[in-house]
């Protein structure tokens, strides 16, 4: 990935979003370094998982520039978004896994795209569900499990192929406070033991989060940091 | 129930157009035996006044390949049954030579009436006759209803490729949450589709097998047991072994073809 050629992992220039000719974020221009941990907050329909959707490709900006891993992401090929993306993990708040797979091999996924050995995706789909302490559900299917254990499954399969850049989308959204904070320890863990950047929106930042972190606030189609 | 009713509404289908190619095959067969049948059956009949060598013909008409000489002492002898020997040689003198002509292919009967010209052009021919009409309106009606079957059998594979890849659009969308998240996840559109072509591909091989057991049976069981005798006279050009092997292809190419019809136009 170009990103290990630049501090920044994330660099938006007067990014403006928008859908249906309606602009969600205005001119927002910031930037992320290697290892962050950001807080994107703001209220209901405020644009940040608009935001976050620029940041995956998943929506193109209508002007300005948003480089992610050292590309551009306003005129991206196909074939560099989907390599990428590879190198992303993504977290959702409705989990997004699929329920006709057993949980081991939702956790894996990024690995299969890859191309990895299926003994290379075993190995790692232990590993992987001792970290988010699934082992035991490894042949269940999603549907079988509670939303705090979906969404531990959700974390793995983010963190399978060791991320440069982990995007969470709410993902303590449905989630009651005890699994909510099993799903933020795996995160800071994350960017202690990985060195990935984590960026996760959400409405409002965790009590108990003790890991130095940078919060920025969208308000009135503004990204504004947060000091 | 609903898994067994999604695939047959794939099957069903496949099978039309699997069937379509089984019954082209078939009747494609039975023309051409038909054809190579009234091919080798067929002469024309023709009064010379003087012996002709096939090549003689040959320089009257292309298309004439072999010439058999009717024995003249044997109609000769039947002709002058109970007359004296001296009038008999006078018949045998005074008969024209017979010839039997084959022909190098089958022709429609204003060909075989050229060809009639074409000998009668010649004075040493007194008579030709072709037997036109009688050969040919078996074959015409033969080759008219082949028309219409292909017909048929087009008209009914479109239908059918129409309602595959509706259930193909189906499948897509059934599957469609899983391919965006295999999107997300950086998979590239073949991985995506994965699914759909593995499922159709599967259920085109089942189709090929149903339609490939079905004229088996046709074949052996069905034709004997109903005493169909158009079917068991021609047995060996119902089913045959490579039937199975255009069946398969062709099945696989139609889920390749409609199965990126249905990815590739959806994509966004």
């Amino acid at each position: 990935m170009s990103t290990m050629s630049t501090n920044f992992v994330i660099n938006a220039s007067n990014l403006t979003l928008s859908y249906s000719d309606e602009d969600i974020i205005k001119d927002a221009s910031f930037s992320v370094k290697k290892g962050e941990f950001v807080f994107i907050t703001g209220p209901s329909g405020s644009g940040k998982s608009t935001l976050l959707k620029s940041f995956y490709g998943q929506l193109k900006p209508k002007s300005g520039t948003v480089v992610v891993g050292g590309l551009d992401m306003s005129d991206i090929t196909e074939g560099k978004l989907q390599e990428l993306r590879t190198h992303l993990g993504i977290i959702f708040q409705d989990y997004k896994l699929i329920n006709e797979w057993t949980v081991k091999k939702n956790a894996v996924l990024p690995l299969m795209i890859a191309g990895y050995s299926v003994d290379v995706q075993n190995t790692q789909a232990e590993r992987l569900l001792k970290h988010v302490r699934l082992s035991e559900y490894k042949d269940r299917y999603p549907l079988e499990l509670s939303g705090g254990e979906q969404q531990r499954v959700g974390v793995a399969r983010a963190l399978a192929k060791n991320p440069f850049l982990i995007l969470a989308d709410e993902p303590t959204g449905n989630l009651d406070e005890y699994s909510s904070n099993v799903i933020w320890e795996l995160m800071e863990n994350a960017c202690q033991q990985l060195e990935a950047t984590v960026l996760v929106v959400t409405h409002k930042i965790p009590s108990m989060f003790s890991h130095r972190y940078r919060h920025f606030i969208i308000e009135h189609k503004g990204v504004y940091e947060v000091h | 129930m609903k898994f067994i009713r999604n695939h047959l509404a794939f099957i069903f289908p496949m099978m039309a157009i699997l069937l379509g190619v089984e019954f082209f095959l078939v009747f494609d067969r039975t023309t051409n035996s038909y054809e190579k049948g009234l091919k080798e059956g067929y002469s024309m009949f023709v009064v010379t006044k003087k012996p002709f060598k096939v090549e003689e013909f040959k320089t009257l008409n292309k298309h004439i390949s072999e010439s058999l000489e009717i024995d003249k002492d044997r109609l000769a002898s039947q002709i002058s049954d109970g007359m004296s020997q001296s009038n008999a040689r006078e018949i045998l003198k005074e008969l024209p030579y017979f010839y039997n002509l084959k022909l190098d292919g089958y022709l429609k009967s204003s060909a075989l009436e050229g060809i009639k010209e074409d000998l009668m052009s010649s004075k040493d021919i007194k008579k030709v006759e072709t037997f036109g009409n009688s050969y040919s309106d078996s074959y015409r009606l033969f080759t008219f209803i082949k028309f219409i079957l292909n017909v048929f059998i087009i008209f009914m594979s479109l239908i059918s490729l129409f309602l595959i890849i509706k259930q193909m659009e189906i499948w897509r969308y059934a599957h469609k949450e899983r391919m965006q998240i295999m999107k997300v996840f950086g998979a590239p559109l073949m991985l995506r589709s994965g699914v759909l072509f593995r499922v159709a591909l599967i259920d085109a091989i089942i189709s090929s097998f149903l339609t490939s057991g079905a004229f088996l049976l046709l074949k052996y069981k069905l034709a004997s047991d109903n005493h169909i005798e158009i079917l068991t006279q021609k047995q060996n050009l119902l089913f045959q072994s490579s039937d199975f092997l255009i069946l398969i292809v062709t099945s696989i190419l139609i889920v390749l073809v409609s199965v990126s019809l249905v990815v590739f136009g959806n994509e966004e």
